[in-house]
């Protein structure tokens, strides 16, 4: 892993403070406070000032649009906590509400309105736009990046398979450096590009699994193979575990749980799962008769592609916003969703909003179902929807779809007093599930943890 | 019924084969079934592999056919075909396999027999003296674990009737015979007695992938009583009665039909030649007077106060009881929580 970013390392008083007339602990905590705040307001207007030279990541972070044209990308680690510490700015605003509001009631007309920063979840911050790659990074993952930033591609499964077909383009173009081997250097030339991604959004679980794969993979490669012949058989090794771990999975997931369908069930699925999709369509072939209720939410609104399909193959379907959902719940026999991850308490991590179906569901008796493959399962354990998570930038993430209102209506924009939160994924309780359908078979939710053990797999 | 599978031109006929084995009565249904399909291998014609597992499910499927409830058949052949799949090709002659895979379906149906004696002993450590123990119809396991608890402690025994078999009463006599203090429990009265009972022992159909069990109907409503009485539930299974059905709900069993529990179509409101006195028909105000006319009438209809075997026919036959509301799973491979014979069940045939 590259190392990581240094911070512009400024003495403690600040490029243009005089030094403080007694040492610090001889101050009273009054004092010591008002001199941080003077600080902190120094420092926050010689930022405001646009003083770009320096790459200081809170002031990129504080101001959203419009981005600056310093080097806003922070090298993240893989994980979403190891943002935390380059994100906590040298003077924490995050944190003492009392010096941020004296900071910016400074600063008012420099600094825009949110340098307050999110309350709640200011642990995983706001994303921030791509802009310079630091490093050599390939065109195919610059390109990549700026898809996944712009959400253009959505979806753990499209998410996974985008970036292991990009990664077997690197793959393909990388030469060997004289004097190294392929199986310890690939691994090296790969990070950059995996962080590059990862800044423009946080890794999915997907991504992970199959990046952990292909590193046992590339490690694994013989040193005596020719350089060609080791490339192509890391392609192949990709190419497996595309078509075994998700298509053929998803393939198997299908018939699986198409035989749970029967003729005259009307089926609820949220937003857009792939695999829900494939299932749906694959029981419709196969003859069976049933509708679809699909529910919705702002703002991705991920449901309107997923009806459009379902209508072009003459699915009877009927529409709506998640707010709705109480009034048709009963007519459900039955619920489908998708999922991001699952974990080994078998709680689900999926699309904001799948939880609120699956407990309401669950009230009703209404089986709930989740589609997942194995390849999708976290070794973790979470608990809830907060400690990771990830928020929808601002702007307009909506699909090209037809709305029912102007565009500009409903894109979201911060304003003076209001903070706009997007969480893009919660978590589902394994009590609000009936059963996890997986490649290996229909398992209960509680015994979710034992897969990987009786396959004897890496997962 | 002649079986047509293009390997055994002799047309052995499996169906048959099976009813046999079943008349020795402590064989179950799964374990039946899978000395049946052992006899299928002995009389199969297949010279590969892949022709004897095609042969083996033509012959599964015809038994399932010919039997109205096949799920805990059904459990014991997916076992023999899984095992014969996954058999280590040791011997060098395909007639050696045969030989070999007949053996062990031999041995494993006596080692079966076995189970249940096993089952009894673990049973016999949650049993305290002077226990008041509740159970459901008739089942072979919950009897030998019963007789078994008698021999070294003071117990005594609920069993319900379990209309429309009639089952409960075979336990009572049975035990009853044996010395175990016994009363039969109406089904409708099992609420009533829920607050005297320590535990409840019940056999089992098959167990499901869910955790759940299938069983004669009746089950799942002792289980929710004892839910709500908060008194343990055990079921006891033998392994070869594990299944990977996952029923969503009870109208996701393979045995649910249509017509099970429909309503039947008006056919105008004639007072005559029908029995309207049990549930199923034209509306409840309307039923009292319907019942005393029918009475006076009494065209041939005698003054039913039991169900038809019509209105029993559109019963179901049994029920699926969910995994949250059974405590523990006792069996040969050892007490499972519902959790634990999924991961039994992934471990035995995902791997």
């Amino acid at each position: 892993m590259a190392p990581p970013p240094s911070l512009p390392v400024q003495p403690p008083n600040g490029p243009e403070s005089r030094p403080p007339v007694k040492a610090q602990k001889e101050m009273s905590k009054a004092e010591r406070r008002e001199l941080q705040e003077k600080q902190r307001a120094v420092k926050a207007a010689a930022k405001a000032g646009g003083s770009s030279s320096q790459p200081n990541q809170k002031a990129a972070a504080k101001q959203a649009p419009p981005p600056l044209t310093s080097n806003a990308m922070p090298k993240k680690g893989g994980k979403l906590a190891d943002t935390a510490p380059p994100r906590t700015p040298a003077a924490p605003s995050g944190r003492n509400t009392r010096d941020v509001k004296s900071a910016t009631a400074a600063l008012a007309e420099n600094v825009p309105m949110n340098a307050r920063g999110l309350r709640i979840f200011s642990h995983f911050g706001l994303p921030k736009p791509v802009s310079l790659a630091k490093g050599d990074i390939h065109p195919v993952i610059l390109r990549l990046a700026l898809q996944f930033s712009n959400f253009k591609i959505t979806g753990a499964n499209a998410r996974c398979i985008a970036t292991l077909t990009a990664f077997k383009t690197v793959i393909q173009d990388y030469i060997t450096p004289p004097n190294n081997t392929l199986s310890r250097h690939l691994m090296t030339h790969l990070s950059p590009q995996i962080s590059h991604l990862v800044a423009a959004r946080p890794m999915s679980v997907t991504m992970g699994n199959a990046i952990r794969q292909l590193k046992l993979e590339i490690s694994g490669t013989d040193i005596d193979l020719p350089e060609q012949d080791a490339k192509k058989a890391l392609c192949q090794k990709i190419d497996n575990y595309i078509r075994d771990r998700i298509m053929v999975a998803d393939q198997v997931i299908e018939e699986t749980t198409g035989n749970k369908i029967k003729d005259g069930d009307v089926i609820l699925t949220y937003a857009r799962s792939s695999v829900v999709e494939k299932v749906l369509l694959g029981a419709h072939s196969e003859g069976r008769q049933f509708s679809v209720i699909v529910v919705d939410s702002r703002p991705m609104l991920e449901g309107k592609r997923l009806l459009s399909v379902l209508a072009e193959a003459d699915i009877h379907c009927s529409y709506l916003l998640l707010p709705a959902l109480g009034s048709v719940i009963t007519e459900a026999s039955m619920v489908l969703v998708g999922a991001h991850s699952i974990h080994s308490n078998g709680s689900v991590y999926s699309r904001a909003g799948t939880a609120l179906v699956a407990m309401l569901a669950k009230q009703q008796s209404i089986p709930v179902i989740v589609c997942c493959e194995t390849y999708k399962f976290s070794e973790g354990v979470q608990l809830d929807s907060f400690t990771k998570n990830e928020l929808a930038p601002l702007g307009d993430t909506f699909a090209s779809f037809p709305l029912t209102k102007p565009r500009d209506t409903l894109t979201l924009v911060n304003s003076p007093n209001l903070e706009i939160l997007n969480p893009l994924y919660d978590l589902t309780p394994p009590t609000s599930i009936s059963a996890v359908v997986t490649e290996v078979g229909v398992i209960p939710p509680n015994s979710i943890g034992s897969i990987p053990l009786a396959l004897g797999r890496l997962l | 019924m002649p079986g047509t599978d293009l390997t055994a031109p002799e047309e052995f006929d499996i169906h048959a084969a099976y009813l046999h084995i079943l008349e020795d009565t402590e064989i179950s249904p799964p374990l039946a079934a899978i000395l049946a399909l052992s006899e299928l291998v002995v009389n199969s014609k297949a010279g590969t592999m892949f022709e004897l597992v095609q042969a083996l499910n033509d012959g599964a499927e015809q038994l399932k056919q010919q039997t109205t409830n096949s799920i805990s058949l059904n459990a014991g052949c997916e076992l023999f075909i899984a095992f014969v799949t996954l058999f280590p090709h040791e011997s060098d002659s395909f007639s050696g396999l045969k030989t070999e895979l007949i053996n062990q379906g031999r041995k494993y149906a006596a080692e079966a027999l076995s189970y249940r004696e096993r089952i009894a002993r673990l049973t016999l450590g949650f049993i305290k003296d002077d226990s008041v123990i509740l159970t459901h119809s008739y089942s072979r396991v919950v009897m030998r674990a019963l007789l078994h608890a008698h021999k070294t402690k003071r117990i005594s025994v609920y069993v319900t009737e379990a209309r429309p078999r009639g089952l409960g009463l075979k336990t009572h006599a049975a035990l009853t015979a044996a010395g175990i203090p016994c009363t039969v429990v109406l089904d409708s009265a099992v609420a009533y007695v829920m607050d005297q009972v320590d535990f409840i022992l019940v056999g089992s159909e098959a167990v499901v992938e869910s955790g759940g069990l299938i069983n004669a109907v009746g089950s799942n409503q002792m289980a929710i009583i004892a839910k709500a009485a908060h008194k343990p539930f055990y079921a006891l299974a033998e392994s070869y009665k594990f299944h990977r059905l996952f029923p969503l709900s009870q109208y996701d069993l393979p045995t649910h039909t249509p017509t099970i529990l429909s309503f039947p179509p008006l056919l105008g409101q004639s007072v005559a030649a029908r029995d309207t006195l049990s549930g199923v028909s034209i509306g409840a105000p309307a039923a009292p007077e319907q019942e005393t006319l029918s009475l006076e009438k009494a065209s041939g209809v005698s003054a039913q106060r039991t169900m038809t075997s019509e209105q029993i026919a559109q019963n179901p036959d049994v029920d699926y009881t969910r995994p949250d509301l059974i405590s523990l799973v006792f069996s040969d491979v050892g007490i499972l929580t519902p959790e634990g014979v999924s991961q039994y069940l992934v471990g035995m045939f995902a791997g």
